[in-house]
């Protein structure tokens, strides 16, 4: 019962936007006009944390803090980032490197695009911070092929950095140095997979690599590596400004601080959304993005590779958090939050979906190849084009299971989990398609080939 | 490590593959992209089983199972890939649930979406590992109803290999053995998902080592564009045997079908080739089967060679070797005769009573030092130090410097063979270039995988050797400028490779031919191997030079050597070799009392002799052959029809028995008991990956100077891949090698008014050569390259430059 007595006595974590003691620290100024450059980020206390670390904080100290803080991965897996960084091996005088992961490639993922592009020098911040923690010798920056002005800008923000002193030899005057490279993609999804990632930086063709070696281990040319999204390492300059006790104050147990939640389809107000861990998905919906503006019937809580939920309210009311989302069979992956309208066939909706997955496939392990590259989209096409038969959703079902699990990589089942999530709580839209070769549903444009 | 495999328990060592520890086990699971001596990489996923593992309590006791009281095992929750899934204490692995045969089933399926299942007129029909594996694991019927992806189906990768994109099932096999094995990374998937595709970024594939991807398919995308559509598996004749292609002695299966050789495929031999020959043993064959080999004697009557029968020929010979003192009888042999064939030369040699008998090629130093390195030593090398064209000279051990650099130390063999899942061996592994240095006086392959290169002049091994023989002495020596010169190399780059070599504590000094080729620098490299505490490698120029060497078929004085008995003997036998295309020597040649040619071809040397015995090729023959490290390797006979042609052991009866004589090698058989007595080995009963025997069972090795190459010239005759003297008549090799090359540099090729891939005649030595000329500035100013021949072995020679003949120019394709 002292435990009772205990938490009692601690002020309640932060759930929520809405809470008094809540502010926006990561999206701060952007939207901002002229955010982008060193002097407006100077004067608006950047680079402040990267000097308390570096000038006052000994690198173990910065992994501690981050540590404390208790935040996790915001690439999609949700690994502690303290954790990760302390899985370097010391330094030994050799290249060691670090990469941030800016190919946010996932549909209805898009908040690392917007920090990029208004507030460049943020990530640079960041990924210092980042390196001196763990002496990383020399920075990669992938970006996602798309984002052109995000790339100028991030190398326009690295050559104001290094003119500054702030990138290079002996940054902020110390004795650490380090510097980055901007890499942009060629527009795959694949590469934003961590370890096809640095094939594709290291100008090899870009399938995952087998684990172990883990990246901290051997990862790019063979040298210990860390691979960070944006957001976890943007999300460290305002741990170190702030400290790790301000960033835990806010979420649920499992998760900490505050995260950029992404939120499209038909809502009045699409767009990203900084809320502390832990706020519903009714927050987000109805209280920041304005509530459906057509009847949905499902959303998608993490980005496209996450199972679907109906729209009921056992799942509206579900916390954004890791552990919520995992007990109830989904994941809460990039936060990238997609409404489906009742209107619109769901087997419509999952072959825009699969034949993403069908051209991202990197082609290297065989289910993935031939079922979700191949079999799959075709099924689909075959479905939607009324062509169907009832016994093809058994098929599906079957081909599906086959895939789930025994493929190389998560890429597919990625594809994987949101067929079988659609099959489980829209059965009956599949089979109605496959019993009368047309839908219970208008026929739409929203997802033409 | 204690494992369980379905049923079966095992003890294993830490690091072994779930997949070896179900073969280990007498269990089966498919695979498709693992590959033995190769990275695993999961691709294919055929293998998976459901494996679990116990775990440990935070006290480090095991957290225990209630119900049994043994070690609670827990499941993964996915299947696993076994190639890629380490065996752990404890662990438990099950390959018989239903979930698993699923799984396999389905895997199946997804394999044979896009696979044309042109089975009835696929070359791999009947060894096709998918064939097999979709009868064992697959439900033999497809649930897919739609089109397969249509692709290429018959794309030349090069002038040896043809791909076909729709059989291809990605497993990356290919791919990454180039990157693996000799470091060539010359193909690549190209596209992604069920689009992805093998292919090259520009046509060809430049290595020496591309036909190993026809063994490796696990399907019939990639075959051997000499062999295709040639026959079907189960038509073969299949001989595993030795190749007599270059002195490393790499297994080989040749397959034969009605009489001819058809293709050649690399053999296992853990000690030797691993599972990887070169492009020159794989598709040099076709020589064999050329319509105009010899097939009955032939004896010259009215200065006419007409054919005789055997009796007719060695009655002949008889009569005339009557009229002559045994001493005047000269007989020589090629090096790539066997040991048995050797015996017989040498019952001849002692039977006519001459010392005139000799092989040949034979280099000017022994081959048998005192410290040589097996191939294995080489392959764990810590220093390695190469002196000539490896990758040309003897494909083998490029290969295994390659391993060498990686660090990995050949696997143990398991009770199933060498393990399928080699977890050590990794893509794209860094290697420890700087443990290699390369030396020779152009630029050869392997200098692009070494850390230190050294281009010394032409005819410079001796000088090279010597200078790092001063620093291997005195490491405060200093080379003058012009030592500096000579050797190639300043005084710190000598200082450093001693250094390098003296610290080392497995180094190997491999000696090319040219190193070989005069006795003053193999001398030097001695003395180097003994200063600095290595081993070495002695690169014989032929199949059989070391056994050769060793058995003793060599001149009572080295006056008596093979040239000089081209010169003082009056009576020759002759077994492969052609020393009248030297024109010179073919004056001489002229003037004997007697000439017996034991050839498969009507060579130059043949149209001059009064009697021609058709001889068996190496493919033909059985005996044994002894490798450049020393080792005892069987040598097997396909079933080849080459007519009445027989081998020396042949020869040797049928002469004893024109005189009278029961000869000790009058066949293999006998020679065996010959050889038994001086070795103390069951030829008979040699294992495949042969024998070597300890150092001392060597005996006496004569010191006898063989062939002593010029010291100076302007023309570098060097090792070849592509044996020249047969490859007019390997059609395919010749395309894809760009025919007999003579390398010369741009200036050179400007100075003599030559552009590449012109058609040329010169006259190297007394010798016309063909060549085609190949522009590249891997020659330096002032030199040319040609490749070897038995009769022309490697070194420094003095052409015709004034006199090149230009008979065709073509345009040479950039490479
Ligand atoms: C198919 C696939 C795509 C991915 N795409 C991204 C991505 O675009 N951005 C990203 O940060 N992480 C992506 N990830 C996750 C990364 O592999 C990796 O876990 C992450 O970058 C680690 O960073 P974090 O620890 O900071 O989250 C992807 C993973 C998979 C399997
Ligand atoms: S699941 Fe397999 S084919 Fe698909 S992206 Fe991953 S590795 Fe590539
Ligand atoms: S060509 Fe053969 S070895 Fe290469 S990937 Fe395809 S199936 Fe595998
Ligand atoms: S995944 Fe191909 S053998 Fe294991």
């Amino acid at each position: 019962m002292s435990d009772q007595v205990a938490t009692a006595a601690k002020p309640a974590p932060i759930l929520s936007r809405h809470d008094p003691r809540y502010e926006v620290t990561m999206y701060r100024y952007v939207g901002v006009e002229g955010a982008h450059t060193l002097d407006f980020y100077r004067s608006h206390g950047g680079y402040e944390a990267a000097r308390k670390a570096l000038t006052s904080m000994t690198p173990a100290q910065v992994i501690d803090e981050v540590k404390a803080s208790g935040l996790r991965g915001r690439g999609g897996a949700g690994f502690p980032t303290g954790v990760k960084w302390s899985f370097m091996a010391p330094p030994d005088g050799k290249p060691r490197y670090l990469v941030c992961n800016a190919d946010e490639s996932e549909p209805g993922s898009f908040k690392d695009r917007y920090i990029m592009e208004d507030d460049p020098h943020q990530l640079v911040e960041g990924m210092i911070i980042g390196a001196y923690a763990m002496q990383m010798t020399f920075g990669f920056l992938y970006v996602r092929g798309e984002y052109y002005l995000g790339t100028t800008r991030m190398e326009a923000a690295i050559a104001e950095a290094r003119a500054a002193g702030l990138l290079g030899k002996n940054i902020l005057g110390s004795d650490f140095s380090f510097d980055i490279t901007v890499h942009r993609g060629a527009g795959a999804y694949i590469c934003g997979e961590e370890t096809a990632l640095m094939n594709s930086l290291e100008g090899l063709r870009a399938n995952p690599r087998l684990k172990p070696p883990f990246p901290a281990a051997a990862g790019m040319y063979g040298r210990p590596t860390t691979i960070n999204n944006v957001t976890s390492l943007t999300s460290s300059v305002h741990i170190i400004n702030r400290g790790a006790a301000w960033f835990a104050s806010m979420g649920t147990d499992d998760s900490k601080g505050t995260k950029l939640y992404q939120i499209s389809g038909p809502v009045a107000r699409t767009g990203v959304y900084e809320m502390p861990m832990g706020a519903t998905f009714r927050e987000l919906i109805y209280d920041f993005a304005g509530g459906p503006t057509m009847e949905p019937k499902a959303f998608i809580p993490g980005g496209s590779s996450t199972p679907m939920f109906p729209w009921e309210d056992r799942f509206l009311d579900m916390p954004m958090d890791y552990g919520t989302l995992a007990k109830n069979g989904s994941m809460l992956g990039t936060g990238g939050v997609i409404v489906i309208p009742r209107d619109k066939c769901i087997v419509d909706a999952l072959y825009n979906l699969v034949r993403f997955y069908a051209h991202e496939s990197c082609g290297k392990c065989t289910p993935c190849r031939e079922g979700v590259g191949h079999w799959l989209p075709r099924m689909y096409q075959k479905l939607v084009s009324g062509l169907g038969r009832p016994e093809d959703v058994a098929l599906l079902e079957s081909v599906a299971s086959n895939i789930k699990g025994n493929a190389f990589c998560p890429l597919a089942d990625a594809c994987i989990g949101p067929v079988q999530a659609s099959l489980k709580w829209f059965r009956d839209e599949y089979e109605y398609l496959a019993a009368n070769g047309k839908s219970k549903y208008a026929k739409n444009d929203w997802w033409q080939a | 490590m204690k494992v369980r495999v379905n049923d079966v328990e095992l003890d294993l060592a830490p690091g072994t593959s779930a997949i070896d520890a179900v073969f280990a086990a007498g269990g089966d699971v498919p695979y498709f992209c693992s590959q033995e001596y190769m990275s695993p990489i999961g691709a294919c996923r055929m293998c998976l089983a459901q494996v679990g593992a116990p775990r440990k309590e935070r006290d480090g006791s095991w957290v225990m199972d209630e119900a049994t009281g043994q070690p609670k095992i827990f499941w993964f929750p996915n299947l696993m890939a076994t190639c890629t899934t380490q065996v752990m204490e404890g662990m438990v692995i099950d390959t018989l649930s239903e979930r698993v045969k699923t799984a396999q089933n389905g895997m199946v399926e997804f394999t044979l979406i896009n696979h044309p299942l042109d089975c009835p007129v696929c070359d791999k029909g009947g060894a096709c590992e998918l064939q097999d594996r979709s009868y064992e694991f697959g439900d033999g019927l497809s649930r897919f109803q739609f089109d397969k992806r249509h692709n290429e189906k018959h794309h030349p990768l090069s002038d040896l290999i043809t791909l076909d994109r729709e059989r291809c099932i990605q497993c990356k096999r290919c791919v990454r053995y180039f990157e693996e094995v000799p470091g060539d990374e010359v193909l690549d998937f190209i596209e992604r998902t069920a689009h992805t595709y093998i292919g090259t970024a520009d046509p060809g594939l430049p290595s020496n080592f591309t036909g190993n991807i026809a063994d490796i398919c696990p399907v019939g995308a990639l075959l051997d564009a000499s062999s295709r559509f040639r026959g079907r598996n189960w038509e073969y004749d299949h001989t595993r045997t030795t190749s007599m292609d270059d002195a490393t002695g790499a297994a080989i299966i040749v397959d034969a079908r009605t009489g001819r050789i058809e293709r050649i495929k690399a053999a296992l031999n853990p000690d030797v080739n691993k599972t990887w020959i070169d492009d020159g043993t794989r598709f040099g064959h076709e020589y064999a089967d050329s319509p105009d080999r010899l097939t009955t004697p032939l004896i010259r009557r009215q200065g006419k060679l007409e054919p005789a029968t055997w009796d007719e020929a060695t009655a002949f010979i008889a009569e005339r070797l009557k009229g002559l003192s045994g001493k005047d009888v000269g007989i020589a042999i090629r090096s790539d005769s066997t040991l048995e064939e050797g015996v017989a030369a040498m019952a001849l040699a002692e039977e006519l009573g001459t010392g005139q008998l000799d092989h040949a090629p034979r280099p000017a130093a022994t081959l048998i030092g005192n410290q040589v390195a097996t191939i294995t030593d080489l392959a764990t090398a810590d220093a390695i130090l190469v002196v000539g064209d490896l990758t040309e000279e003897a494909g083998v051990l490029d290969l295994r410097v390659k391993d060498a650099l990686k660090g990995v130390t050949p696997p143990t063999l398991m009770p199933h063979g060498v393990p399928i899942a080699d977890l050590r061996l990794k893509e794209h592994m860094p290697r420890q270039r700087e443990i290699l240095t390369v030396a020779a006086p152009y630029r050869v392959d392997l200098m692009r995988h070494a850390g230190a290169t050294v281009r010394y002049p032409a005819g410079g091994e001796a000088a090279f050797f010597r200078a790092l023989g001063k620093l291997a002495a005195d490491a405060n020596a200093l080379l003058g400028e012009a030592d500096e010169a000579a050797a190639g190399m300043s005084t710190g780059q000598a200082r450093a490779l001693v250094a390098r070599l003296a610290a080392a504590k497995r180094g190997v000094i491999v000696l090319g031919g040219l190193a070989l080729n005069r006795r003053e620098s193999a001398e030097a490299a001695r003395a180097l191997v003994k200063a600095v505490g290595a081993k070495e490698l002695a690169v014989g120029p032929m199949a059989n030079s070391y056994g050769l060497e060793l058995l003793g078929v060599l001149p009572s004085h080295e006056r008596y050597g093979y040239a000089g008995m081209l010169d003082g003997a009056k009576a020759l036998v002759l077994s492969h070799l052609d020393p009248a295309q030297d024109g010179e020597v073919a004056e001489r040649l002229r003037g004997k009392d007697l000439l017996v040619v034991h050839d498969i071809f009507m060579t130059e040397t043949a149209h001059l002799a009064d009697v021609v015995l058709p001889a068996a090729s190496v493919y033909e023959r059985d005996g044994t052959v002894v490798n450049l490290e020393g080792r005892f390797l069987p040598v097997r006979a396909a079933p080849v029809d080459a007519g009445s042609s027989t081998d020396l052991t042949g020869v040797a009866r049928a002469l004893g028995e024109a005189m009278g004589k029961r000869l000790e090698g009058r066949s293999v058989r006998s020679a065996r008991r010959v050889l038994k007595k001086r070795f103390d080995i069951d030829f008979a009963e040699l294992p495949d990956h042969g024998l070597l025997p300890r150092a001392k069972s060597r005996g006496p090795v004569k010191a006898l100077a063989g062939e002593v190459a010029a010291g100076t010239g302007n023309v570098l005759v060097v090792p070849s891949m592509a044996r020249a003297e047969y490859l007019s008549r390997n059609r395919h090799l010749a395309a894809a090698v760009g025919g007999n090359r003579l390398r010369v540099n741009p200036e050179d090729a400007v100075k003599h008014n030559l552009t590449g891939g012109a058609e040329v005649r010169l006259k190297v030595g007394g010798t016309w050569r063909q060549a085609v000329v190949h522009v590249t500035d891997g020659v330096p100013r002032g030199l040319m390259t040609i490749p070897s021949l038995p009769e022309q072995p490697v070194g420094l020679a003095q052409a015709d430059l004034a006199g090149i003949v230009v008979e065709q120019v073509r345009l040479e394709v950039a490479s």
